[in-house]
Parts: structure tokens; sequence; C-alpha cells
């Protein structure tokens, strides 16, 4: 090789390796800064964790899948015999009543969809943002309006409202019946034609309104849809601690 | 020579960079999932999901031994009235269209609570796990609201006195751990609501009366 061919190729060599490492200077530039300095002493736990929730989460939603599926089947089984006795054919028309009174059948039919989003508006010079986002407590006051206004069943984002339903807040993000929900957040009621007139002229609602949506930016937004899609309870309905009492009330009556 | 050292040399470069910008890239993709969840809040919705998982399985167990029993009833050409009758109570009883009774919590409220004070102590029980709860002698379903002013709650339209009760079915001492410790809703409402007091009883015996409300929507059904 020449003198003349040698210092032509080290530039080009240099060139190309200052250019990688250039990049590379970037990326762990970014790596460090995407993590921010409030989680740069757990980075070690972070990751694991992420990895342990997104993979608990996954469980979550095969399990839910495995009781609708269960409970579709038992369902099935148990009108089987539907026909050989009118004792029978009670009990599972009382059943059926009961388990949609339970929440436990999806349901169809008139009603609105309510959508809260989180504020676009700038933290404060201190950085708080907690006014900024939809809360627990926001999702809750909804909840309550709805049922005020007349609401017959409500779901948010697919977790429909129970007997044993908490709505928690979980950093920015909402626990509804233990399941991880992140904005935006669409809350599903069935209920009369006029529910959301009734629900506009709730002093409650109004004030929610004000407090939150005109304060703080949160964006609400309501639809009518032609008919509201309302998603089965999929959870456990075994207590644990409760148990019927047994006096002559607890007698299953014919009502339901 | 030279031109084989260098081509080494630029793709082990370009190797270790590739792999970071993966990593880089999966760092941005899995943390999207929880961005924004501190290590500690992590930890609690780990927590949350685990006792989740643990009750949707053993709510499957019960479910699979209720299906093997009326399949092989139906084998056998019986009729499972038990069955039936057995999964009627279960369902009465969750959606409070039953009386309840078993161990629990007995809140005794005294002073100006306000309505959402009351529902907040209502959501804490729920999350520590009450199965049945009562406010007096109205059974909490969904539909029942706690509304009004501080003084002025009302459950059903009908005002409550003061004090009033508010009786749960679950742990006593879950219940009352998550209800009293630090940093809790009953510590939260003395700072809101300096003038009232929640007093937390522990008892082996609560009874939760049915709901007297028509629990079937008039305006949904079901759907296929």
């Amino acid at each position: 090789m020449t003198v003349a061919a040698r210092l032509r190729a080290i530039p080009s060599w240099q060139v190309t390796l200052g250019v990688a490492l250039l990049g590379l200077g970037f990326l762990v530039a970014a790596q460090l800064a995407g993590e921010g300095p409030r989680v740069r002493y757990t980075t070690q736990e972070r990751s694991p964790l992420v990895e342990t929730a997104s993979e608990l989460q996954a469980d979550q939603e095969a399990l839910k899948v495995t009781i609708l599926d269960l409970r579709a089947r038992i369902q099935a089984a148990e009108q089987a015999g539907e026909g050989s006795a009118a004792l029978v054919k009670g009990l599972n028309d009382e059943l059926q009543a009961a388990r949609i009174a339970a929440g436990l059948i999806p349901l169809t039919g008139s009603g609105i969809v309510l959508q809260l989003e989180d504020s676009l508006q700038p933290a404060d010079p201190e950085g708080n943002t907690s006014d900024l986002l939809v809360g627990a407590r926001d999702l809750r006051t909804i909840v309550e309006e709805l049922w005020a206004a007349g609401a017959e069943a409500i779901a948010v984002n697919g977790e429909r409202m129970t007997p044993t339903t908490a709505v928690i807040d979980i950093g920015p993000s909402i626990l509804v019946n233990a399941a991880y929900l992140a904005g935006p957040y669409q809350v599903t009621a069935i209920g009369p034609d006029d529910l959301y007139a009734r629900l506009s002229a709730s002093p409650g609602f109004v004030d929610f309104i004000r407090a939150r949506a005109e304060a703080w930016g949160l964006r609400v937004s309501i639809a009518e849809p032609e008919s509201v899609d309302m998603p089965a309870f999929a959870g456990t309905v075994t207590l644990r601690y409760a148990r019927p009492q047994p006096s002559p009330e607890a007698v299953i009556g014919p009502d339901g | 020579m030279h031109q084989r050292r260098n081509q080494l040399t630029i793709a082990a470069v370009t190797f270790i960079l590739g792999l970071l910008v993966i990593v880089q890239l999966r760092t941005q993709a899995s943390g999207a999932a929880f961005a924004g969840l501190s290590s500690q809040e992590l930890t609690v919705l780990v927590a949350n999901l685990n006792d989740r998982n643990d009750d949707l399985r053993g709510a499957i167990g019960t479910l699979e031994r209720e299906l093997a029993t009326l399949t092989t009833n139906t084998q056998r050409g019986e009729v499972s009235v038990d069955e039936l009758r057995a999964d009627l109570r279960r369902v009465r009883l969750y959606a409070g269209l039953d009386p309840a009774t078993g161990p629990g919590v007995v809140l005794t409220i005294r002073g100006p609570i306000d309505g959402s004070g009351v529902e907040d102590l209502v959501n804490e029980l729920r999350n520590a796990g009450a199965e049945a709860i009562a406010v007096e002698s109205v059974r909490l379903v969904p539909g029942v609201v706690l509304l009004g002013a501080a003084g002025a709650v009302t459950v059903d339209d009908v005002p409550l006195d003061d004090p009033f009760e508010l009786s749960a079915i679950g742990a006593p001492d879950k219940l009352t751990g998550s209800l009293t410790r630090s940093g809790g809703i009953i510590a939260q409402l003395a700072a809101t609501l300096p003038d009232v007091i929640v007093e937390v009883t522990p008892l082996d015996r609560v009874d939760v009366p049915a709901t007297a409300r028509e629990l079937v929507p008039g305006h949904g059904r079901p759907r296929l």
C-alpha cells in the first residue's frame, strides 16, 4: 500500500468511527436522561417490576376470559335440563335475574358514554401535576352522579361497577376492580333516554365541570350513541366472610 | 490488512450501536405501559394484581367444580336442583338481594361529614376487601349514592342521623387496619373535616340487610 493510499484510508475510518461514537454517546445520554432523577436510584428494581406487572396484567386478562367462558358453559349446562321440570325452569329464571342484578351478564341498551382525559395545561412552577390528571376521586364523582341521574349499569374502560368495586389511584393511573386502567377513561352508563339531560341538570355534575374541567382543564366529552354495550363483571362472586342470614328473610322468594 | 482491521472495528462498533438502539427502544416500549409510576407505586400495583389474580384463580376453581358436577349430573340423567340452588344463593348474596351475616366492622360516624367523605370510607372498605356494606339499614349496591353537604348526607333520599353507623362484612383486622393506618382515610378525614369522629369496632358478627332496590335494569337487556 502506498503512503498516499494510507493517508486517504485513515481519515475515512476515523470519520466512520467518529460518527458511530457520536451516535453511541447520544444514545447513552438519551438513556440516562429518559430515566429522570426520581427513578435513577431505583433503576435496578424498576425494570423487573415493570416486567412483573406486565406479566400479571396479561395473566389477569387470560383469567377473566376463562371465567367468562366457564360461566357461559355453566349456564348452558344448567339450562340443558330446562323443560324437564317446572322447578328447574323456575330456578333458572331466578338465576338469570340474579346474575343480571349482580352484573354477571353483558347488557345492551339506551345510555351515554362519558370520556374523561387529563388536562393539557402546563404544570405549575413547583411541578405539581396531580390536579391536572383524572384521578380516582374524579371517576367516583362521575359514577355517583350517573347513579343519581338514574343510570342502571355503569362500567369504566370495560370494568363493571359492582357491589364490591373500589376505585383507587395508583400514580397517574387508576385501579378499578384491581384492574390497571390508564386514560382516556370511558364511563359507559345504561339508563333512561333522558339520562344525559338529568345528569347535566344535577348541581353535583355542574360543580364537577366547574371545579375540574373549567378550573383545571380536564377534558370531558359526552356521547349519546344509539345503544350502549355494557360488559359483564369478570371476577369472583364467591364471598369468603359473608353468609346468608339464618332468618326467615333469607329464604329465597319468587321475586328478582 | 489495515482495511480488514478497520472493517472489523467498524463492525464491532455498529454492533454495539445496534444493541443500544434496541435496548433504548425496548426501555421506552415497556416503560410506556406503566409510564409515570414510581417503583413504590409499581410495588403496590404488583401486590394488587397478585391478590386479584389469586382471587380469579380461586373463582375459576369453583366454577370448574360446578361445571364438572353439572356435567356429571346431566350424564347420569339427574336434575341439578341442589347445584342450581347453591349457585342462586351465592349470586343473590353477592348482588345484595339477600341479607348477609359474618365477621366485620361497624363504623360509628359523628359530626358534620359530607357525602363524598362517606363515599371515601365506603371505597376504602371495598379496597380492603369488604364483601357487603350497609349505611344504617340501606344495603350499598350499585345505584345507591351518598350525597349531600356536611351534616346533611342522604342515602336513597333519606337523611342520616348523627351519629350513624356503617356496617361492613369482611376480615375485621384487615378492614380496621386499612381504615386506621397512618395517612389512611380516617387520618385524611381528620385533616379535612376535624369535627368528624369515626370510631371503628371490629366484630365477630355483623348483620347487613338485603337491598330493597330493583337491580334488574329496565333499559338494558342481555347481550348475546
